[in-house]
């Protein structure tokens, strides 16, 4: 009997025991949770002022540079809470990091770093190069994300950043949301801080970063300014071509919208025949689809690389139309519209390659086409590509469908012919 | 003794072939393999297939037996014990580097700011509540955690495809066949470190007629599951990545889990994934620390709570000796490389053999 009721008194003790450890382990696990949830690095959002934009220009001393940051602030007395008005702070420093040490002391709120949009890079420094090490800070840090946009600014980046917009949006803002926007124009390229990074990451391929440029009243847009001499809106357009994190030279419009032709990344775009002198009956449209294939071509001996673009436009507007058109003249006339998109669009394609055989530098990517579809081929050529970028043949197969002329077919004329030629 | 079924068995090994895997496969993989190292992800992995059959065959004969139990009485003692040692070395530095980088991870990412013992301590009680527990409960746990692992990987993968870049898988085979061998080569170390799992935890399984055709198909369900998932984490970063940035990104996948964005509404979901990858190294520590004590217990003959704190402790002090980042991945590459990949692709297939023959030799 003693027996027993030692041994059954030893199981319980030992149960206890077990019930006790066990129970001490989960209250040392919940106060592990509780302390993961953020005790050291705890903020309130109410203390972050969160980084919008960031600007970097070279600063006075060398090897110095004036980075611009540019913070949302919640407005005072604003209809909606997602209303913000700007704080842009600027410091001389030789890292990334020192600007923000510098900036912190003069800031009632901690910079974070992750609502970052834009880094707008200025001019100077783009064609001093070396940018790269600036932009190490955000490629590095956690906070940061990839998705953010790279913009070359014409001029300064700290003048594009102090902007006072018409529009009382924060610059930073207004140029991630041009360039969100940027899918119904196609006519510069979306470049963020991840994509940017891939394409440095291949050898023969150029970077490109679109141009963001302060617009004056009159330049290219009419408006009325506050101030004659100070710009009050804020443009995206033509690119810049670098080589490595040096710019090398800026890409005009036309340039550009050849780039974004030959480089597949037409979603919708505004075109118009308006400069073409073959015809006198001009058209505008907006591009409903586009894909652009390539493949490299050879005869045995030379090789050369072929584009291929299918468009499918909407014509939206016809010009210098003089008459009633019978329902055969209209479709030849359609057909005859959609030979003079093919010859736009194989304008600014031609105009691109162009460019590129000028400057040197592969910023199309040939050479990663070539790669692609002939890896054989461009083992031999690699090594050459440098040399060989600007005499590479290159051909163009574009074919437009015209899918639809909108609400009407000829356009409105005088019936009786007055006022007509 | 405790049991665990066909199907605790085989979530529990996908759990643990998976483990911490998915955070470096890409990078590692596309440093030899380049463009096409995705693609050594699935043969390297395959390995695993004729390995775990020879394990489960071995415990055909030896029922109820782990691999040092069954080294000893096929090589003899004192081989069968250096083996023994070999085996419970690789597991107590592995765990504990693997705990170091649960911290690397988490400060690196979200927390920089909390100190790293916070994670250290908060892994290891975890891991050692699992296995105190017991083989059963860990095979509930991840019956319970692989599913949900899967998702967050799938979701990551997922929201990440409208970041892929043109092109950037091509030209497929350029460099013919040799960078998926290379890059398979790379591999075959997680695989191995399973196979020390699968070494202790044979003793645990059932072994009737019926059990053993369902643990074969585990086996390759194991395999697949896990290969399949790796090969899609190498996937989607070399295509949003390309393959310089993928060899360069430390933790891609949690790279691709920042960049993620649905809409304006909803970004900064990496500190979810985060959450749920918790529960991945939890498992894989979980395992080794389970090796470690079948390994003292075979070897040493040390059963008990207190060895099985003291072999945290270990992993502890390991984790906190290795608090630089760059070094602590260097040195698990280095340990999973030149120690655990030769020394369990040499032991599983000599056992066998020797086993096999003789039982011929018996016959």
């Amino acid at each position: 009997m003693d027996v027993f009721s030692l041994e059954e008194e030893s199981g319980c003790l030992m149960k206890s025991c077990r019930e006790k450890y066990m129970t001490g382990l989960m209250i040392i696990c919940l106060f592990l949770i509780l302390s993961i949830s953020g005790c050291w690095g705890k903020r309130e959002v109410e203390d972050l002022a969160p980084l919008m934009g960031i600007g970097f220009d070279l600063g006075e001393k060398p090897g110095t540079y004036l980075i611009t940051q540019q913070y949302a602030k919640t407005k005072k007395g604003g209809n909606s809470g997602a209303e913000t008005e700007e704080r842009t702070l600027g410091a001389e420093a030789s890292s990334v990091r020192e600007a923000f040490d510098i900036v912190s002391k003069a800031a009632y709120r901690t910079p974070f770093m992750g609502s970052l949009k834009v880094i707008v890079i200025g001019e100077d420094v783009a064609k001093a190069g070396g940018f790269n090490n600036m932009l190490d800070f955000a490629q590095r840090f956690a906070e940061f994300r990839r998705s953010m946009y790279l913009v070359i600014a014409r001029g300064k980046a700290e003048d594009v950043l102090n902007l006072k917009l018409r529009s009382e949006q924060l610059p930073a803002l207004y140029i991630r949301s041009i360039i969100e926007g940027g899918n119904e124009l196609s006519a510069f390229p979306m470049v963020r801080l991840g994509h940017y990074l891939t394409v440095l990451g291949t050898e023969s391929t150029a970077p490109i970063l679109p141009v963001v440029e302060a617009v004056k009243d009159g330049e290219g847009i009419h408006y009325k300014a506050e101030k004659s001499d100070e710009a009050g809106e804020i443009r995206i357009e033509g690119a810049g071509v670098l080589n490595g994190d040096q710019l090398v030279d800026f890409l005009n419009d036309e340039e550009t919208k050849g780039y974004m032709w030959l480089e597949d990344d037409v979603s919708n775009r505004l075109i118009n025949t308006v400069d073409l002198k073959e015809s006198n009956v001009k058209f505008s449209g907006q591009v409903l689809k586009s894909s652009t294939r390539y493949k490299v071509k050879t005869d045995g001996e030379n090789f050369g690389l072929n584009y291929q673009v299918r468009t499918s436009i909407a014509i939206d507007e016809v010009l210098g139309l003089d008459r009633q058109l019978s329902g055969t003249d209209w479709i030849e006339l359609v057909k005859e519209a959609e030979g003079s998109f093919a010859k736009v669009i194989q304008q600014e394609c031609e105009s691109a390659i162009k460019k590129q055989r000028e400057l040197g530098f592969d910023f199309l990517g040939v050479g990663r086409h070539i790669e692609q579809r002939n890896p054989r081929y461009w083992k031999n050529l690699k090594e050459r590509w440098k040399q060989e970028v600007s005499d590479f043949p290159v051909s163009f197969d574009i074919k437009v469908t015209v899918h639809n002329t909108g609400m009407s077919s000829s356009s409105a004329t005088n019936s009786g012919g007055e006022g007509q030629d | 003794m405790e049991r665990i079924s066909a199907h605790q068995f085989t979530t529990l090994g996908a759990a643990v072939l998976l483990g911490t895997t998915f955070l470096p496969v890409a990078s590692i993989v596309a440093l030899v393999g380049g463009r096409d190292g995705w693609m050594s992800v699935m043969p390297g992995f395959a390995l695993g297939i004729p390995y775990s059959l020879m394990v489960l065959s071995l415990m055909n004969y030896y029922p109820r037996k782990n691999l040092l139990q069954i080294s000893e009485e096929a090589f003899g003692r004192w081989i069968g014990k250096l083996i023994g040692i070999i085996y419970l070395l690789c597991a107590i530095y592995l765990g504990g580097l693997l705990l170091g980088q649960v911290g690397d991870i988490y400060q690196t990412s979200i927390m920089p700011l909390t100190p790293l013992w916070i994670f250290f301590l908060g892994g290891i009680i975890l891991v050692l509540y699992l296995t105190r527990s017991g083989i059963e409960v860990f095979g509930r746990f991840s019956e319970i955690t692989f599913p949900l692992i899967v998702v967050a990987i799938l979701l990551n993968v997922g929201l990440s495809i409208p970041r892929i870049e043109q092109g950037e898988l091509l030209p497929i085979l350029g460099e013919g066949l040799l960078p998926i061998f290379k890059g398979s080569l790379k591999v075959i170390p997680f695989v191995m470190t399973y196979m020390l799992f699968l070494a202790g935890v044979i003793a645990y399984l059932p072994t009737d007629k019926k059990a053993i055709g369902q643990l074969k198909t585990g086996a390759w369900k194991i395999i697949f599951w896990a290969g399949m998932l790796d090969t899609l984490i190498a996937l989607i970063q070399m295509l949003v990545f390309g393959p310089s940035e993928t060899i360069r990104l430390v933790y891609g996948l949690l790279a691709l889990g920042k960049m993620v964005e649905v809409s304006r509404t909803v970004s900064g979901v990496e500190s979810l994934f985060l959450g749920v990858w918790f529960a991945a190294a939890v498992i894989k520590i979980g395992s080794l620390l389970f090796v470690a004590i079948w390994g003292l217990e075979s070897v040493f003959g040390l059963k008990g709570v207190k060895w099985q704190h003291l072999t945290a402790i270990i992993f502890l002090g390991i984790a906190f000796k290795n608090v630089r980042a760059p070094s602590l991945i260097t040195e698990i590459g280095l340990i999973d490389e030149y120690l655990i990949m030769p020394f369990v692709s040499l032991w599983i297939p000599v056992l066998w053999g020797v086993t096999r023959w003789k039982r011929g030799a018996g016959n």
